[in-house]
């Protein structure tokens, strides 16, 4: 046993166990704390993390806005102009109607409503108005409209009107989204087939079918353009591609924001697209009168003075009741028919009279 | 104030305008026996609702409508080839009569009672 005492390596051994325990200890603890604070780094990495993803998004909201209310004011004004310019081209069709400059007018007048529509859709996407009151109009009329604003307006063909009417709310609306698909229809078929465009009346409203020759859409596109057509659509102007395809977010737009529906999901019996655009009840109306009921004209006699025809100087005022004709109307022309025995009786009197006359005129005085 | 929802060229659907001389301002239309086809462009209707109380001027036609007169001369001469409408020509001016033949029947007047 005492050797073991005088063993140099047993004291080296009681001295060395606390020692290494201490060193071990210490380590571990070195050890955890390294860990808790590897711990506290990593969480706030991820805090700071979050924090960044966050700001990245706020301020893509902020550019976003920004953007919009940019591009808002800016096409107002464009708006505003196509407007005006509009005024201006129907003035001057007016004007210089039977001249042949009517047909330079004319093509003006459909570039014009082309540059409109552009500066409308864009409008639209950044929140803003469609800058136009309308009043009511026939379903065929806002078809027309439509029509009216795409390049290839020739290749449409309306095959049905239907007797029902949009109230003006929903005028304006209903066109540019025809319009936007109509321009689609145009794009995505061949050069000279016809878009072909029926109405037709549902339980829930009416419907404005599109039906192009063109290709169609494959799956892709068709869920592409669901989702664009859909409430839940982006809303953001930056997400529609370079160049960017506004078609079917403006229709989305204003699909939910008017209450009527569109869907591309069929395919049209010409192998291309057929677009249906759901108007419901709530946006028809009965037909309007007609601003100025075309009256049928009478002869000059029909016109009845009246009480207040002059005016405050005391002159004569002029009072027109309808659309006056130059000649007498048919009936007027058919009265003084006679039968041939009057007609002989008449030129009889007119001979006996004339020679009467002549013998009266011999016998009484020389007209010499 | 706003511009027309239908412009004027897609009423006559982007056709040039006509080049003859069949219609003027004073060229008068009537409406025909023919009856009305059940479907037709609401300008055109209401084109033949004028013009069935009597013969009416282009020009009057073009007032009533508020259609540029170019366009209206489009739709008269689209009802009146479809025979909806009859026209009327206007009364041709009268000719320029030689000066010599004057000149001969007034000296014959004056060498008769002169």
């Amino acid at each position: 046993m005492t050797h073991y005492i005088q063993d140099p390596a047993l004291w080296a051994l009681i001295a060395g166990t606390p020692l290494a325990a201490t060193v071990i200890l210490r380590e571990r603890r070195a050890r955890s704390k390294t860990r808790r604070e590897k711990a506290a780094i990593e969480s706030r990495y991820a805090e700071l993390e979050n924090s960044y993803a966050g700001s990245v998004h706020e301020a893509r909201i902020r550019a976003e806005d920004a953007t919009k209310s940019a591009l808002k004011s800016a096409m107002r004004t464009l708006q505003g102009l196509a407007n005006e310019q509009q005024l201006a081209i129907s003035k001057a069709q007016g004007k210089y109607g039977e001249h042949y400059v009517l047909q330079d007018l004319l093509e003006i007048d459909h570039m014009n409503s082309q540059f409109g529509r552009r500066a409308q859709a864009i409008a639209v996407l950044c929140d803003g108005w469609l800058g136009r009151q309308r009043a009511d109009a026939s379903v065929y009329d806002v078809v027309r409209s439509a029509k009216g604003r795409i390049r290839h307006y020739t290749r449409v063909e309306i095959r049905s009107q239907s007797n029902f009417a949009m109230t003006g709310r929903a005028v304006e609306p209903v066109a540019l989204a025809l319009a936007e698909l109509l321009d689609n229809a145009t794009s995505y078929s061949a050069p000279d087939s016809p878009i072909d465009i029926t109405t037709r009346t549902v339980p829930k409203g009416v419907c404005i079918i599109i039906d192009d020759a063109g290709v169609g859409m494959n799956e892709e596109e068709k869920k592409r353009a669901d989702y664009l057509l859909s409430p839940q659509g982006p809303t953001d102007i930056t997400a529609l591609g370079n160049p960017p395809q506004f078609g079917f977010a403006v229709i989305g737009v204003l699909a939910a924001r008017y209450g009527f529906s569109v869907s591309v999901d069929s395919s049209s019996p010409y192998g291309g697209v057929r677009a249906v655009v759901l108007i419901p009840e709530e946006l028809l109306t009965s037909m309007p009168e007609p601003e100025e009921a075309p009256t049928p004209s009478r002869p000059l006699e029909a016109a009845a003075p009246e009480n207040s025809t002059s005016t405050p100087g005391g002159l004569p005022k002029r009072s027109r009741k309808g659309s006056i004709s130059i000649v007498p109307t048919a009936d007027s022309t058919r009265a003084p028919a006679r039968t041939e025995a009057e007609t002989a009786s008449i030129m009889a009197a007119f001979q006996l009279g004339t020679q009467s006359g002549r013998s009266a005129n011999t016998e009484g005085h020389d007209p010499q | 104030m706003s511009a027309d929802l239908v412009r004027p060229y897609v009423i006559t659907n982007g056709r040039g305008l006509p080049d003859n001389d069949q219609f003027n301002l004073i060229t008068l239309v009537t409406t025909s026996d023919q009856p009305r086809p059940s479907q037709l462009d609401p300008e055109k209707r209401s084109v033949l609702d004028l013009c069935s109380g009597g013969l009416l001027s282009v020009a009057e036609i073009a007032g009533h409508m508020k259609l540029p007169i170019g366009i209206v001369k489009v739709l008269l001469s689209d009802l009146s080839s479809d025979g909806y409408l009859v026209v009327r020509a206007p009364v041709p001016p009268a000719q320029l009569v030689d000066v010599s033949l004057l000149q001969e029947v007034l000296n014959g007047l004056q060498a008769r009672f002169g």
